[in-house]
């Protein structure tokens, strides 16, 4: 097919979109209907929404009923992964042997940077948060970028042992995160039931994640074992789990989940709902990882173990990588999905995102502003998936061998 | 240019292979190899054909335990094969195997594949085994490849990485099965020089081909199988020229 020589942009958008009489009437059709959904939500969200809805329970939206007086707690640990965040994202761009971009400032980083200095101004602006709390996200944005710009600057002087220690900071933050917020270590305890909002949405979430992956890991290669006992009982769990739906779970996991478990290990609503989410989620990720090895040719395995590679190290340093890098998309899929679920969490009454919408709409203050509150949730899961996803997208072309580097 | 390397624990000429009566049914039913006895000493080639379906690729493959037997035994290098899977890896160590789909690992660059086994399994220390890698990248003339993956190279050179990746581990027999079966014509010299070097150097090689000019310059003992059996064996000389089996010159006119 013959293609058109390079033009400007109008002349490239007039060919494209009117080209023919057909293709022009398409065209103006569909600017139409866009521009009317536009004009109109525009005309809604500026004078007919009432956003005193988001404003007066922002924190509760936010945090749940966390105490005030340990809310310092929360502020720290965002101050944390904020400079973590800035910490791996500058190293990442600041050695060129870890990233396959050649370039402190690629296009991408800049616009990802005026995107956060935008929301950290214009959020607590529209939350009419007070002028002290919005000079803390100030802050927050500006230590983001002040360690992504430090790390990505002098990245080369840190010696590389110190290097290679970085990435541990996340687990770490991890389990710092979890004390910080739940208490111990001589912090006052916050019981889970005081968790809400955004908090609970998240640290479910990123509970569950985090722990069925490798549980999916280990139930795909049970399910493709040459043991019958294991493989037969791990597809046993495997059916079980994607033939009932989540929400029958959740309801099963309050009930029973405490004998199951042992003790300690799920003492309340929050933590049963948590361990539901990954033992469900972990069913569907064994999936998209029996998928990843089935697409890797026999030979690999032989070859690593016919180099007398005992199988658990031909997994590890053969197999996985490969596998999981096929399985990669279906399983940031999966994680997308599980974000999503955890909306189910507000029927079994856990003050999670939705759960806490729906309090504050239950509000007789606040009745008829469920359009505001809903658009606010979609934005904010659509954020979290966007990031999940582009991330995803990202991490692969990454583990891609034979991509050509980009330079 | 004959060298046998002195190795310790079996003077030259030292029985290295031997198998005994093996059989072997696959899970289906069939009878895939039915009683085959092979014995190779150190330093000699063999060098083994057959028409697809005769069980060549099935019984070399018992020598490093990728296939499992019925009856019979196999002692490699003077240890038994059992089940006991220390048994086994011990085994691997001292085998290196070559396969017609070359089996590289495409996520690590040539170095790496090199370096992967010894480093995890012989616990040497890196720095000694790139080096080690670097020249036995050099002997089969792809050192300049070494950073880059697997893809990137051509058939041929994949397979010669393959075989540098397997001689990086120093095993003391080689296998090689149907090496360049899956090569552009124009690429299956450079991997059987290297072979042949690999020969003359005095390693122990069992190797399944269906080069005819490899075989008749290289091996020390031709074996014909078919239908799971070994049907001759002989010099390659006896064995071109004038084998003793109808079996054998039906094969030979297949592949004229």
């Amino acid at each position: 097919m013959r293609t058109a020589l390079p033009s400007s942009p109008l002349q490239r958008l007039r060919r494209e979109l009117f080209s023919s009489p057909l293709d022009g009437l398409i065209s103006i059709g569909l600017i139409g209907f866009l521009l009317a959904v536009a004009i109109a939500l525009v005309k809604w969200a500026l004078f007919q929404a009432q956003w005193a809805v988001l404003q007066a329970n922002s924190t509760l939206f936010a945090v749940g009923r966390y105490p005030l007086e340990q809310q310092w707690r929360l502020w720290l640990l965002t101050t944390l992964l904020v400079g973590a965040t800035g910490l791996s994202w500058g190293l990442l761009r600041g050695l060129p042997r870890l990233d396959r971009v050649d370039q402190l400032w690629p296009r991408n980083d800049r616009i990802a940077v005026a995107v956060v200095l935008a929301l950290a101004v214009l959020a607590p602006l529209f939350l009419k948060l007070s002028l002290a709390i919005q000079l803390r996200w100030w802050l927050e944005a500006a230590l983001l970028v002040a360690t992504r710009w430090a790390a990505g600057r002098w990245a080369l002087r840190i010696p590389p042992p110190a290097r290679r220690l970085v990435p541990l900071i996340w687990p770490l933050l991890y389990f710092a995160g979890m004390v910080l917020i739940s208490g111990g270590l001589g912090l006052i305890q916050v019981s889970p039931s005081e968790w809400g909002g955004l908090l609970l949405t998240l640290v479910e979430s990123s509970f569950a994640i985090l722990l069925c992956f490798p549980l999916g890991i280990l139930l795909a290669l049970g399910r493709r074992s040459e043991l019958p006992l294991l493989r037969w009982s791990s597809v046993v769990y495997i059916e079980f789990i994607r033939g009932a739906p989540l929400i029958t779970l959740l309801f099963l996991g309050q009930n029973i989940l405490g004998f199951l478990l042992p003790g300690g290990l799920a003492p309340d609503r929050v933590w049963r709902a948590a361990w539901v989410l990954t033992f469900f989620a972990a069913a569907y990720v064994a999936e998209a990882v029996r998928a990843g090895l089935a697409s890797l040719p026999k030979g690999q395995l032989e070859a690593a173990r016919s180099l007398g590679l005992p199988l658990p190290q031909a997994l590890i340093h053969v197999v996985l990588p490969q596998a999981l890098r096929v399985a990669l998309p279906a399983t940031v899929g999966q994680f997308i999905s599980l974000l999503q679920d955890t909306t189910l969490l507000s029927l079994i009454g856990l003050l999670d995102l939705l759960g806490t919408a729906r309090t504050v709409m239950a509000n007789p203050a606040f009745l008829g502003r469920n359009a505001e509150v809903y658009l606010v949730l979609a934005l904010l899961f659509w954020c979290g998936c966007a990031a999940l996803g582009l991330g995803s997208r990202a991490l692969e072309t990454r583990l891609n061998p034979t991509a050509n580097p980009a330079r | 240019m004959t060298s046998t390397p002195a190795s310790a624990g079996s003077a030259p000429g030292a029985v290295m292979i031997e198998a005994r009566g093996v059989e072997k049914w696959y899970p289906n039913g069939f009878h895939a190899l039915r009683g085959v006895d092979l014995s190779v000493h150190q330093g000699e080639v063999v060098v083994i054909m057959g028409p697809s379906g005769s069980g060549k690729s099935t019984f070399i493959r018992t020598f490093n335990a990728l296939e499992d037997f019925q009856k019979g035994s196999i002692w490699v290098d003077g240890m038994e094969l059992t089940d006991d899977v220390r048994n086994i890896d011990a085994i691997r160590q001292e085998v290196g195997m070559v396969f017609q789909q070359f089996n590289l690992f495409p996520h690590l660059t040539v170095l790496e594949n090199l370096t992967l086994a010894p480093v995890l399994v012989r616990k040497r220390s890196k720095a000694v085994v790139e080096r080690q890698a670097l020249e036995l990248l050099e002997r089969v003339g792809i050192a300049e490849q070494a950073h880059k993956h697997p893809g990137q190279l051509s058939g041929g050179q994949q397979q010669r990485v393959a075989i540098a990746r397997s001689l990086c581990m120093e095993p003391r027999i080689m296998l090689f099965d149907e090496p360049t079966s899956a090569l552009d014509p124009e690429m299956v010299q450079e991997v059987l020089e290297v072979m042949q070097e690999l020969a003359r150097e005095g390693m122990t090689m069992v190797v399944v081909t269906h080069e005819v000019r490899f075989a008749r310059q290289v091996a020390s003992r031709v074996v014909l199988m078919a239908d799971g059996q070994v049907v001759e064996m002989a010099a390659p000389d006896q064995f071109f020229t004038n084998p003793r089996h109808e079996r054998s010159r039906q094969f030979l006119r297949q592949i004229a």
